[in-house]
């Protein structure tokens, strides 16, 4: 009978409980909801932001909800297209590769900022995505920009130097590598085969995409896409890198001093400075080039996002007034993101803030902000469309059927149909 | 039965609340999903199309992929998992055993395990580098490593592997449930009369078992159908959709890609086609004549 | 007294300890990674570590609200489970109990709501509920509600389903014993199938218990302010850090995962505890 005590003891306690939630107060119209996904970083933006949107309008209640990226993602998607609209946020952070499918299916879900900001004030190519029609439809964030990351101990080691490391192309990078398993015994980089990241990122090097600027499928007439995979299968011949499997392996392998680089987006900084016993070891160079595309350059983009205002929400104006006041345009913000979560801006005036000037110890007091903030301005920008992930879980099956030795021109014919039938709406 | 009537009324008072609810929370959406399956279109702008959608599933090579792997995983898993938990739960109903309690805690835990850590433990325990590949090694299995989470066939055994590790135990439990309703008289008496410790098993406890055998394995049948968090978890239905699913291919054209809610409800219903005729077959396998 | 010969004992011996050894492995690992730094833990510390007590305060000073979160995955699970034990295993009695017109079909009808993926039915679902906000009687029920995440829960056919199938080990005998002695047939459910049938009950209450306290796709739909959300979306949500935590991630989920482990403690007696001795007599 004991089972029945607790059982019963349970019962009462959580309808206590219930009874004890209270219920929500409804509000006027100060109050704005803002949804994004990591504590450590977009959410701690938001919480600044707040705090000096606050000073000025203290009438003004903001909520700062975490939620999955993913789920951010279904939850939009059940909502808008039910045009259901409580409890949605007003304020919520999209990631660049999402929103042009956003913009095309709810087209009248988003507020448009070209009345308070232009376009022309932020990196070239984060506007690329958020521009329909000439109205801007979002406050871009944080900078993607690629770069590479490399222990210079090893490299030295290897015989090479920090200059070897300037204008990198990839055949260099592979060339170093080689030297680097063969003195050192590590592997230059991880790769995950699920994941070809590497290839967008050279992708966008030389100004391209799985779609072009219309947003049809372009893959089998697409150079720099049959360059960007020539250059990975030479990486994946080379024998230099260390297969990995998720982004805990993937982090593990640089925090454990299991490869000599990363090459990535510029937001992996502060998960390379989380080992401190390399601090000092580290330095951050360009996004390496491929030698074979006249068009790529020593830049390139992965990840990044956006601030979007729900129009039918309810306090589009407030919302509206919050993001274009602070992410848009407020230059001390951003120098004081870049302190506290260590934000590569878009916004092209905060090039000239102080915190970008300041050498990080952690880099051998590489000016790294500076650096960022450069590459930024030199991404070539291109048109996302709607279906990047889509497409991408296909052409990893066309990557490694060519890296398993399939020949390329037909491996991409047949795909490139694939690709059309998976668009489909 | 004088009141014969009453009997007749009274049942349906038991049934009626569970009926209203899943009529209401199941069938109607299920109704709705339909609708949805013969429509395309974007976002909240969608239109009639008739049967669009199922002539697309017939050219479209990743669902292929995912209706194939699904079905491996059933035809292989459900099998071998039925029958480890029945014979891990006939050796714990046994009274003399001892550290019976440890036993099937210990065995129980891996479906209270967070999904999140068992992943991230599946994956370093199965890398190239990790555990798994260096005891095989030791013990002159292997010569060289296996890319367990990067080939397709090994991926493919990695998940096989991983959901009876998290689901046996669970389906342990229902026939430690079901194996109370055995008397152990019955036992008893066999053990007098000379019968081995399988024959007890394959003639007693399987036919009593019988039916929770049966609802076990349709169960199973319906989960591994429906399968969707260890390929998402553990490979994301890597290398190259090699391991995708049909529930992770439609959470993909619901969330991942842009979402195609007509084609995504189309898919759905394959899977329920499937499970009604499964279901169907190991109905008529498994019920006995009453 | 037994027929198993000393080889065959110590085969049951060594063969069970290996599967709980395979079995306890990821389990304690995750309360390994609870007690270490995140960096640590990436690097695959197997250690037990001392930064449990920082990685426990890191997890309360969030703002996401781990406490709320737990409260309301308990508030929820607990009435999901009580009400489900009561309102579907009346309906699996039912079915194995009476012989009725239509029984089996509408059974089958019953069967057939299990093969739906739920991620098909999601957004139906919703804009059901977004209906029900307007009608006063269901506001208890409404989106953002522990009410309609628990609504949905209750009648599942996986329960009726089990219930049905084990009242066929049910001796019908006790019911007509029972009704011979003037027994209601709603007091033979409560007094006599209830009672006898203890281990079914415990294994139902595990097992709803858990999947309630695992549920993700519908309260993340349903359930929409911040304050309102369950653990496995809190967790989802630590997850998702571009720099994950691991170390409190894992303290999180070492805490989510006491009260199912609790809750197959307390029951697991029941797995033993046999008939009561109304069957055997």
């Amino acid at each position: 009978m004991k089972a029945k005590k607790v059982i019963a003891a349970a019962l009462t306690a959580s309808m206590v409980l219930a009874g004890a939630v209270p219920a929500m107060a409804e509000d006027g119209g100060s109050k704005i909801t803002i949804w994004a996904w990591d504590e450590n970083f977009n959410i701690k933006a938001a919480n600044e932001a707040k705090e000096i949107y606050q000073k000025a309008h203290p009438d003004v209640e903001v909520e700062v909800v975490t939620m999955a990226q993913d789920d951010i993602v279904a939850k939009l998607n059940t909502s808008l297209s039910s045009q259901s609209y409580d409890g949605l946020p007003d304020v919520v952070l999209i990631e660049d590769y999402k929103i042009q499918g956003y913009l095309t299916s709810y087209p009248d879900e988003f507020e448009e900022f070209t009345d308070v900001l232009k376009a022309e004030d932020f990196a070239e190519y984060k506007t690329g995505v958020n521009v329909v029609d000439g109205k801007l439809y979002g406050v871009p964030f944080d900078s993607g920009v690629a770069a590479t990351f490399y222990r210079k101990d090893m490299i030295e080691e290897a015989g090479y130097t920090e200059e070897d490391m300037q204008n990198l192309t990839w055949d260099k990078y592979i060339e170093i590598g080689q030297a680097v398993k063969e003195k050192c015994g590590v592997d230059m980089c991880t790769l995950d085969p699920s994941d070809i990241g590497q290839i967008r990122m050279m992708m966008q090097s030389a100004g391209v995409w799985y779609t072009d600027a219309d947003g049809n499928v372009s893959i089998s007439n697409n150079q720099g896409l049959k360059d960007a995979i020539t250059t990975y299968k030479k990486l994946v011949d080379a024998g230099i890198t260390k297969q990995v499997a998720d982004w805990d392996q993937f982090v593990g392998a640089f925090n454990k001093g299991e490869v000599a680089s990363v090459v990535t987006g510029c937001w992996i900084a502060s998960s390379v400075k989380a080992a401190e016993d390399q601090n000092g070891k580290w330095g951050v160079a360009a996004f390496p080039k491929m030698s074979e595309n006249e068009a790529s350059v020593n830049a390139s983009s992965i990840g990044g996002a956006a601030w979007y205002v729900l129009k039918n929400v309810g306090n589009a104006e407030t919302a509206k007034d919050f993001v274009a006041t602070t992410f848009g345009q407020d230059v001390d913000l951003m120098n004081q993101l870049a302190e506290d979560i260590a934000l590569v801006s878009t916004l092209n005036a905060a090039a000239d803030v102080p915190n970008y000037s300041k050498g990080s110890d952690f880099f051998g007091g590489q000016e790294i902000f500076n650096d960022f903030t450069q590459w930024t301005s030199e991404v070539p920008s291109v048109n996302y469309g709607m279906h990047t992930y889509a497409l991408e879980d296909i052409m990893t099956e066309a990557v490694q059927a060519i890296v398993g030795g399939a020949d390329m021109d037909q491996t991409l014919e047949e795909y490139q149909a694939q690709a059309e039938a998976a668009v489909m709406q | 039965m004088r009141d014969k009537k009453k009997v007749n009324i009274k049942p349906w008072l038991f049934i009626v609340p569970s009926l209203v609810l899943i009529t209401l929370f199941v069938f109607y959406p299920m109704i709705q999903a339909f609708i949805t399956s013969l429509q395309t279109g974007m976002g909240n702008n969608l239109k009639f199309s008739g049967a669009a959608n199922y002539k697309r599933l017939l050219t479209d090579s990743t669902f292929r992929k995912a209706l194939f792997n699904t079905v491996l995983y059933l035809i292989v898993q459900v099998p071998i998992m039925i029958l480890l938990a029945l014979a891990i739960s006939s050796m714990l109903n046994d009274k003399r055993l001892k550290c019976k309690g440890f036993f099937r805690t210990a065995i129980f835990l891996p479906c209270v395990t967070s999904l999140v850590a068992y992943s991230i433990i599946f994956k370093s325990l199965f890398a190239t580098d990790g555990f798994v590949n260096a005891m095989l090694m030791n013990l002159h299995i292997i010569d060289a490593p296996i890319a367990w989470i990067t080939t397709t066939g090994f991926a493919r055994a990695l998940i096989i592997i991983a959901i009876t590790w998290r689901w046996t135990g669970y389906n342990m439990i229902f026939y430690l449930a079901g194996l109370q309703g055995i008397d152990d008289s019955v036992y008893e008496a066999a053990a007098i009369d000379g019968a081995t410790g399988f024959q007890k098993f394959r003639y007693m406890t399987l036919p009593l078992l019988k039916p929770i055998i049966l609802f076990t394995t349709i169960n199973s049948t319906i989960g591994t159908l429906q399968l969707f968090d260890e390929p998402m978890n553990i490979t994301s239905g890597g290398p190259a959709n090699a391991t995708i699913t049909i529930s992770q291919y439609i959470y993909n054209l619901l969330f991942k890609y842009q979402p195609n809610f007509g084609y995504a409800a189309a898919v759905s219903y394959v899977i329920v086609v499937l499970i009604v005729i499964l279901s169907f077959i190991q109905m008529k396998v498994g019920d006995d004549k009453e | 007294m037994s027929k198993k010969s000393k080889v065959l004992r110590t085969l049951e011996y060594v063969i069970l300890s290996i599967l709980s050894i395979v079995s306890i492995f990821p389990f304690f690992w995750m309360i390994i990674a609870a007690t270490n730094k995140s960096v640590d833990v990436s690097k695959g510390t197997l250690l037990p570590g001392t930064y449990f007590m920082e990685n426990l305060r890191t997890l309360l000073d969030s703002d996401l609200n781990y406490l709320g979160a737990f409260k309301n995955s308990l508030v929820i699970a607990v009435l999901t489970t009580a009400i489900a034990m009561v309102v579907s295993s009346a309906a699996g009695y039912a079915f194995q109990i009476y012989k009725s017109k239509g029984r089996d079909v509408v059974f089958n009808f019953i069967l057939l709501s299990m093969m739906v993926p739920f991620a098909a039915l999601m957004v139906p679902l919703f804009r059901l509920f977004t209906k029900f906000r307007n009608i006063p009687v269901l506001k208890f029920v409404a989106l953002d509600t522990p009410g309609s995440v628990i609504i949905i829960a209750v009648a599942t056919a996986f329960l009726i389903f089990f219930f049905r199938q084990n009242t066929k080990t049910f001796p019908k005998e006790l019911v007509e014993a029972a009704r011979i002695d003037g027994l209601g047939e709603f007091g033979i459910f409560t007094r006599i199938f209830m009672p006898t049938m203890k281990s079914t009950y415990a294994a139902a209450v595990v097992v709803t218990f858990m999947s309630s306290w695992n549920n993700y796709l519908w309260p993340l739909i349903a359930l929409q302010s911040g304050g309102k959300r369950t653990l496995p979306l809190i967790i989802s949500a630590m997850g998702s850090s571009y720099t994950p935590d691991y170390g409190m991630m894992m303290t999180a989920v070492v805490i989510a995962t006491i009260p199912t482990a609790l809750i197959f403690f307390l029951m697991q007696k029941q797995f033993v505890a046999g008939m009561t001795g109304s069957v055997k007599g």
